[in-house]
């Protein structure tokens, strides 16, 4: 760890500089000093440390931890190191006071005995071995391990790391008549070849600590060890200035009352690092861009943080958000926060831009040139609110919102089966024409019982046929949680361990199957799936039989299906994944990113950008009684939806707040429907029906270059993965080139766009107003309109092959490829 | 090999890192490994970055008996009824059915030892095509991806050069040619069609025919006046019609690069070559290879399937599926080798197992991924080399025994990409892009 430790010294030294040069407060400015902790409470031997608050009189906090100055009223009970750092000596009542900017604080410090209990490789080697990196995936933990020493990703099996640091290798990886002579520490110090480099040296805590243990027994579990139960980082939220520099604190919480300073064993990392980062000693910076970020930090299994909140530089004045109209709570809460943080919103939108906007957003579909110019023209204040109305109610909307399930739900066909594939995509469609309450369409999933050919959802069991797979995609597809990594060790941001991974799937255990299994080549067989209790999940390491149990939720005993009673906990009110996971979704569609985002990825590291405002959602979604139109609806309405994608000074930076619209590019199936619907020539895809649409597609294999460009999901692939909605060079080749479009634009038949205008009798000018209606729901500027009428008139140009131009001009600019 | 790379191409956005990769997915240890890794691997590699790839994948199974592998000294229920014929290479014997390829031999190496486990097309497609096995049993019809490709891992290291997509595939994508998680973006450009009939035209990546160079500066014109869009270039918007537009402009520079443009029409090609890669689509599919990576396109698969034999195996290897192939492939490595290409052009043909020892009651023979022969040319490449041996009868690959990983580290290392680098998943997951893969080391000499 050589080099690193150096760098850190230098940081150090260099932050105090930075900070005694120009950022400390004038005295005047500091109205009190703050102590954390306000009392310590340490052992004789140990080292703990102090965090010194200067609250200014603007509102601000700032860290003094390294400019105060520290005086040790007890010089016999402690001594001060480094900053806030302190070394209790021996036992008693002791006291501290930090001076800073004319002020003082004093500090008490509690020092007990020593403690007589010896060292315990749970309590004070693997956090050691943690914190050096050891256990990362990358090296001792590879499934092989590292050059014979295999210890378990981060120590999910402390008992098997235990017997291979003591009892393999013939014990010669410790040695208790000569611990300086363990392998482990000659390794660890460099004194033999590393290819891990040094990890600590021979002074340190670390070093001493492991000789201590070594020597005195190499004790596994101490007897009257306490269990460990939480974390705590201090300061557990601040708001600070750009620019600014925090030192944090992390406390591990025993069930004995008792309370351990482990920052120096602590893993830091932060959720983004433009606006803060932190370094492995738990030294914050923050950077340059405002806004909020959590830093996270790890210890032995448990996670705790410390929110930062970054406003800008200076807050816009309230009566600037006075007039801003309020449509309903989604309004309030965003701009409350765009207060916190100094950002405005955005214009409102054109009506041209939401109709279209909304259009895409709610059916997947382009508005039509005659609605678009009926919306246009009508004078009704009260038009967007029934538009969405009318949107709401549009037979597309079931195709649309099925087909975003289905790239969630839909297995393999070549692997789960064509038909029992089919059978669901035709449930999923179902399902969302006759707007099925979210609760029960979640419920029939989960529950579900019978046969892959006759009931739809039946394929996800077909597919997923170990417990373990229905735990992953459930817990993150209906509660946003990724219990993946917990599979197989403790998620490494997270606090999900395999206890919670194994009692999940411990709801799936009873689930038995009958009929034809998945079978090559084509899986064209059937299976019944039904409850059969005694058969039981087991956890992998330890054997235990698990007892069903939701992640933060009670155990479940009961002799009928448990999967029942894990829709009741999943759908109750109280829930606090359920109902936030999925308007988390909903609300990712229409603006582009989730509140939370990735949607599926809810945890304490990456956490909501308005917290309130998902909370609102969640219980607005409970009290419509999971009907999704009904959020969708309160969601089109809202003017937080109807904002510009044009950025004003105040919002430029926000990406995540949604003080602007975010422009974003049409998903293969819509992209592909509105290609149809301006150009007027449907697509004919293999073995479906006449006139369907891209949006009806049920499959990968229906062959379809467009869609294949713009990045539809092919659930040949194993993920469920996210859609790719980048652009990319094949969709520029494709949409200016291919064989396709051009056809499209070619076509002579009565129903095609261009062979429409064509034959009509419409002036150049009538042309243009059309073409620009169908393709961006508005009519062209004077410029436009004049750019356009001139291309009837070049030479050559006759009145088709100006239109086929303008049409395939239109169609690739962005103003069609995206949603704006 | 470039650290920064490593470090930084696995974190595609903030939240990856944090979900995974930041202080935990890659520690110290890496550093040092990587460090270590960049001083083993770099001398063997200087100019890797250059070099394309040819894929021919033979989809369902070549014999290795009859073509690279021939056992004349096995009884007759192994042997079966080909001949075995010498090489441009003494001492060294091929099957009868690869008489052009054997007077080639002098520019490629076989690998008789590569093996692995699984029987079934889906799950052999996806170990040879990704050099990663399923996790899942997988059945024998099965389309499946658990893992990038070789092609789009490529495509994912070097991006699009020149408005070319770096992965393409003729005629149709493999089985397991998809890139999962590395998005969209690096699935294969299809190039699809008959390039042996006469109005072939690649798409996309030239003008519809009907639409003339003159016109398609006009229709660019139109556009450019009337793409109105307000665009951001303040990276803090996060613009993505900023990103579009550079799209756009490499588009079209590929559409007016005369080079390019020049190597999509295979017509342009002269008469005699077009003759002697064998006048048939797939033959012409392997001249088009050659034009596409001669213009830079970093990969080039051609999914050349029917290799399933159970029944006829001898009469149908008599017949056009082999002619081609050994025609077609031994005009390529011989041009590439007359044009100086070979030098900086990996090409590999294989399909995903070897075939049973034992012939069947139809006169075929059946899935046996215990033994399978792998040609490799190119880029380094030793000509006229055998590497390892299956046993006397072609049961299992017996001396200097490789794995798919081998296979798929040596590719990667040829294609100037570090085998041992860690990917992550979309949910943040580190994956090794390859598992433990030794190079090939004869490949290497």
């Amino acid at each position: 760890m050589k080099p690193l430790f150096h760098l850190a010294a230098l940081l150090g030294v260099f932050s105090r500089f930075a900070i005694a040069g120009g950022e400390a407060p004038r005295d005047e400015l500091v109205a009190a000093l703050i102590a954390e902790p306000a009392r310590i409470q340490i052992r004789a031997g140990e080292q703990g440390n102090v965090l010194i608050t200067a609250r200014l009189k603007d509102g601000f906090d700032t860290d003094a931890t390294d400019t105060a100055t520290f005086e040790v009223g007890t010089p016999d009970l402690l001594k001060m190191e480094t900053g806030g750092t302190l070394r209790a000596i021996k036992a008693g009542e002791g006291h501290l006071t930090a001076l800073f900017a004319g002020q003082r604080i004093e500090i008490p410090v509690e020092i007990a005995a020593a403690t007589t209990e010896p060292p315990s490789f749970t309590r004070d080697v693997l956090p050691i071995l943690s914190k050096a990196g050891c256990n990362a995936g990358a090296c001792h933990a590879k499934p092989d391990g590292q050059n014979g020493f295999h210890l378990t990703v981060f120590s999910f099996d402390p008992k098997s790391d235990y017997d291979e640091i003591v009892k393999h290798a013939r014990g010669r990886r410790v040695f208790p008549a000569a611990p300086e002579e363990s392998l482990l520490l000659l390794k660890a110090t460099l004194a033999l070849p590393h290819e891990g480099g040094e990890r600590f040296d021979k002074k340190s805590d670390a070093y001493n600590a492991l000789v201590a243990w070594i020597r005195n027994g190499m004790t596994f579990h101490a007897e009257k060890e306490p269990a460990l139960e939480s974390l705590s980082v201090l300061p557990a939220e601040r708001r600070y200035r750009k620019g600014a520099r925090q030192r944090l604190l992390v406390h591990a919480h025993y069930a004995d009352g008792s309370v351990r300073d482990v920052t120096a064993l602590a893993g830091f990392v932060s959720n983004d690092k433009e606006i803060a980062r932190v370094t492995e000693e738990g030294a914050v910076t923050v950077g340059k861009v405002s806004g909020q970020a959590v830093i996270v930090a790890r210890f032995m299994g448990l996670v705790g943080d410390s929110r930062l909140i970054v406003p800008a530089e200076s807050l816009l004045p309230e009566s600037q958000y006075a007039g801003l109209p309020v449509n309903n709570f989604i309004d309030e809460l965003a701009y409350s926060h765009f207060k916190q943080l100094g950002l405005f919103p955005s214009a409102n939108c054109s009506d041209a831009e939401f109709l279209r906007r909304a259009s895409l957003d709610t059916i997947g579909a382009l508005p039509g040139e005659q609605e678009a110019r009926a919306f246009l023209n009508d004078t009704d204040p009260a038009k967007r609110e029934k538009a969405v109305d009318r949107l709401l109610a549009h037979p597309f909307y079931a195709d649309y919102w099925a087909n975003k399930w289905a790239d969630l739900l839909r297995p393999n066909p070549d692997r789960a089966g064509i038909k029992s594939v089919y059978l669901l995509d035709q449930w999923l469609r179902e399902s969302f024409r006759a707007n099925k309450p979210y609760d029960q369409f979640v419920r029939e999933i989960v529950q579900t019982e019978g046969n892959t050919h006759r009931f739809g959802p039946a394929v996800i069991y077909r597919d997923r046929r170990e417990p373990a797979d229905l735990t992953t995609m459930f817990s993150q597809l209906f509660l946003g949680v990724r219990l993946d990594c917990a599979k197989c060790h403790h998620h490494p941001n997270e606090k999900w361990g395999q206890e919670d991974f194994y009692q999940m799937a411990a709801f799936f255990g009873t689930v038995k199957q009958k009929g034809a299994g998945i079978s090559a080549p084509i899986s064209a067989g059937n299976e019944t799936f039904y409850f059969a209790p005694g058969t039981t999940v087991k956890h992998p390491v330890t054997g235990e039989v698990m007892t069903p149990k939701p992640p933060d939720g009670l155990a479940v005993k009961t002799d009928s299906d448990p999967r029942h009673e894990l829709a009741n906990w999943m759908t109750d009110e109280k829930n606090p994944f359920f109902a936030r996971a999925v308007a988390n979704r909903i609300w990712a569609v229409f603006f582009g990113r989730g509140i939370v985002d990735p949607v599926d990825d809810f945890r304490i590291s990456n956490p909501p950008s308005n917290p309130a405002l998902l909370d609102a959602l969640a219980s607005e979604l409970i009290k419509q009684k999971y009907d999704l139109k009904m959020l969708m609806r309160t969601i089109l309405r809202s003017r937080l939806y109807q904002l510009s994608t044009i950025p004003n000074e105040f919002n430029r930076a926000d990406t995540r707040n949604f003080s602007r619209a975010y422009r974003r590019r049409l998903p293969a199936e819509v992209l592909a429907d509105a290609i149809a619907d301006a150009t007027g020539v449907p697509d004919s895809f293999p073995g479906m029906p006449a006139g369907s649409r891209a949006m009806q597609a049920w499959t990968y294999k229906i062959e379809s270059q467009t869609m294949d460009a713009f990045g539809r999901p092919n659930s040949s692939s194993d993920c469920p993965c996210e859609r790719d909605l980048r652009p990319s060079i094949v969709q520029s080749l494709h949409l200016t080139n291919s064989r396709s479009l051009q056809s499209k634009l070619a076509n002579t038949e009565a129903d095609s766009r261009v062979q429409r205008l064509v034959t009509s009798p419409l002036s150049s000018e009538e042309v243009v107003s059309s073409l620009y209606l169908a393709c961006y729901s508005r009519t062209p500027s004077a410029e436009e309109l004049g750019i356009s009428v001139a291309a009837f008139n070049t030479p050559g140009a006759t009145r088709r092959s100006a239109i086929e131009d303008l049409l395939w001009a239109l169609l690739n600019s962005a103003e069609f490829v995206f949603n704006h | 090999m470039s650290l920064h790379r490593n470090c930084n191409g696995i974190a595609r956005r903030d939240f990856i890192q944090l979900g995974l990769g930041g202080a935990l997915g890659m520690g110290l240890c890496d550093l040092f490994r990587l460090r270590a890794l960049a001083g083993e691997t770099g001398a063997i590699r200087p100019a890797a970055k250059n070099v394309n790839c040819i894929m021919i994948w033979l989809d369902g199974g070549p014999s290795h008996y009859e073509s690279f592998d021939p056992k004349p000294d096995a009884p007759a229920e192994i042997r079966g009824t080909f001949k075995s014929i010498p090489t441009s290479v003494p001492g060294v014997h091929f099957s009868e059915p690869v008489p052009e390829l054997a007077k080639a031999f002098d520019k490629f190496t076989v690998i008789r030892s590569i093996c692995h486990k699984d029987p079934n097309h889906g799950g052999g497609n996806h170990y040879m095509m990704t050099g990663s096995p399923t996790p899942v049993p997988v059945g024998c019809g099965a389309f499946v991806t658990f893992h990038p490709s070789f092609g789009s891992m490529v495509s994912y290291d070097r991006g699009v050069r020149g408005g070319l997509p770096a992965y393409m595939a003729m005629p149709s994508n493999t089985r397991s040619g998809g890139p999962n998680f590395l998005g969209g973006q690096n699935a294969p450009f299809i190039i699809d069609g008959a390039p042996n009939s006469k109005n072939f035209q690649v798409n996309d990546v030239v003008l519809p025919r009907e639409i003339s160079e003159e016109h398609a500066r006009s229709r660019r014109d139109l556009r450019a006046a009337l793409d109105r869009m307000e665009r951001f270039n303040d990276k803090l918007v996060e613009d993505p019609s900023v990103v579009f537009d550079q799209f756009y402009q490499q588009g079209f520079d590929l559409v007016s690069s005369a080079k390019a443009q020049a190597a999509f029409d295979i017509n342009r090609e002269d008469e005699k070559v077009r003759e002697r890669y064998g006048r048939n689509d797939f033959g012409q599919r392997l001249l088009m290879a050659r034009r596409l990576v001669e213009v830079g396109v970093s990969w080039v698969t051609i999914n050349y399937g029917g290799w399933d034999d159970h029944r006829n195996l001898f009469e149908t290897y008599k017949g056009d599926r082999l002619k081609q192939l050994d025609r077609g492939l031994s005009a390529l490595l011989t041009d590439l080798d007359e044009r100086g290409l070979l030098a900086n052009t990996l090409v590999v043909a294989l399909g995903e197992f070897g075939r049973t020892p034992k012939i069947n009651k139809d006169a075929g023979r059946d899935h046996w991924p215990h033994a399978m022969s792998v040609l490799m040319a190119g880029a380094g490449i030793p000509g006229g080399q055998i590497v390892g041996a299956t046993d006397a009868k072609g049961y299992n690959a017996a001396e200097n025994v490789y794995r798919p990983e081998d296979f798929a580290a040596s590719l990667y290392t040829k294609m100037g990409i570090d085998p041992r680098q860690s990917l992550h998943t979309t949910t943040g997951r580190p994956v090794p892009l390859v598992n433990d893969g030794r190079l090939i080391k004869e490949l290497f000499v």
